[in-house]
């Protein structure tokens, strides 16, 4: 069987990936800064650089499947902590394995999101990032922007799953050349321990992006509804599919882009 | 009530649930406005997602109307807020059942 490695694998999404392939047989090497295989802090760059050295170490024969699943919310009130974990800590770690991928003629699977669609990322960040890649620069230009301001940090979040789900299409093509695939999920709000405890009005905002598989429950998407087809995507079942950003919502992106079909 | 006053008593009031409820099962609502967003026309098929999709541009406070004035027995004008973009549109019953359910509903630029 294959051997994966995943970031921010020990609660979510992350956990539940990592509990479905390894009921499949796989190895999965965590890499998560609490309980992970390795553990180290993506958002800087010694934490990556340690993470795709232990990976080397790790799998001198290659990755099956990298996952990078790792990121934080825009309320997590940490605005360049959006930016080098989300973005950054998934580029870096994602190029840092790719020879590790080509040996097993492996896959990617990147967590975006679906907000990307909505219109609330700032492109001139998206650019900026895909286009200059300069952490530092990105970082200095943020300094601008109010942490405590929910929607700076939402339109920060969006714009680095936006630039993410590019890179993910930009990438693709010469990846697939060399005999590795890569594709993005996109998943709606989802059930977990943040979700839980979040107060009222945030809540009645979260059940203001309907999700259409969930109509008339007031709940969010379930951990393992991602995860599931993480895992699918990560499978030799999905070997046509590659530069795909699969939306995993249960339908909001249908709902409110529905003249989108591309 | 007439289904055109209806509709307007929903909208005006952001009534999302009653605003599906109004439509038929596979009731339809095209809406021509172009809106100044990366959408330029709403296709809604269905009473759930009607009642979903006003769900949230109500409470983002991206779709409103204002003005309304109905002006015939299946017409209504009315100034469409777009999260801030407005038009003068009019809203069309195309078709509706006996019992005043919405089988058919457009909103067009005037």
């Amino acid at each position: 069987m294959g051997v994966f490695a995943i970031t921010g694998g020990s609660s979510g999404i992350g956990a539940k990936t990592v509990e479905l392939l390894k009921e499949r047989g796989h190895k999965v090497i965590n890499i998560d800064m609490k309980d992970g295989d390795i553990c180290v802090n993506l958002a800087n760059p010694e934490g990556r650089n340690e993470a795709i050295d232990k990976l080397h170490e790790m799998c001198p024969d290659g990755l099956d499947g990298m996952i990078c699943n790792a990121g934080v919310s825009g309320a997590c009130g940490n605005l360049p902590l959006i930016i080098s974990l989300n973005y950054f800590g998934t580029v870096t770690l994602a190029n840092g394995v790719y020879d590790l991928l080509k040996m097993k003629h492996g896959t990617c699977v990147v967590t975006t999101s679906n907000t990307i669609s909505q219109g609330a990322g700032r492109m001139d960040y998206v650019d900026l990032l895909n286009n200059i890649s300069d952490e530092r620069r990105v970082l200095n230009l943020i300094k601008e922007m109010d942490s405590s301001n929910l929607s700076d940090g939402n339109s920060l979040y969006v714009s680095t799953k936006y630039a993410l789900a590019r890179w993910v299409r930009r990438i693709s093509s010469s990846w697939a050349a060399n005999g590795v695939r890569i594709n993005a999920v996109a998943p709606g709000n989802v059930n977990t321990a943040m979700t839980a405890t979040m107060s009222t009005s945030a809540k009645m905002a979260l059940n203001a992006l309907p999700i259409p598989t969930k109509y008339g429950q007031e709940t969010l998407m379930d951990p393992e509804e991602i995860a599931e087809v993480i895992v699918f995507l990560s499978s030799p079942a999905a070997r046509g599919v590659n530069g795909n950003v699969m939306f995993v919502d249960g339908g909001t992106d249908a709902l409110l882009n529905s003249e989108k079909v591309y | 009530m007439r289904p055109i006053e209806k509709y307007v008593e929903t909208m005006e009031n952001k009534d999302f649930a009653a605003l599906g409820n109004l439509f038929t099962d596979d009731g339809v609502l095209n809406d021509y406005c172009s809106n100044n967003s990366a959408q330029p026309e709403y296709h809604l098929y269905g009473k759930e997602a009607i009642n979903m999709f006003f769900r949230n541009k109500f409470l983002f406070r991206r779709y409103s109307i204002a003005d309304a004035e109905v002006v015939n027995d299946t017409q209504a004008e009315f100034i469409a807020n777009f999260g801030g973009y407005h038009i003068m549109a009019i809203a069309t019953v195309r078709e509706a059942t006996e019992d005043g359910h919405i089988v058919s509903l457009t909103v067009r630029p005037k």
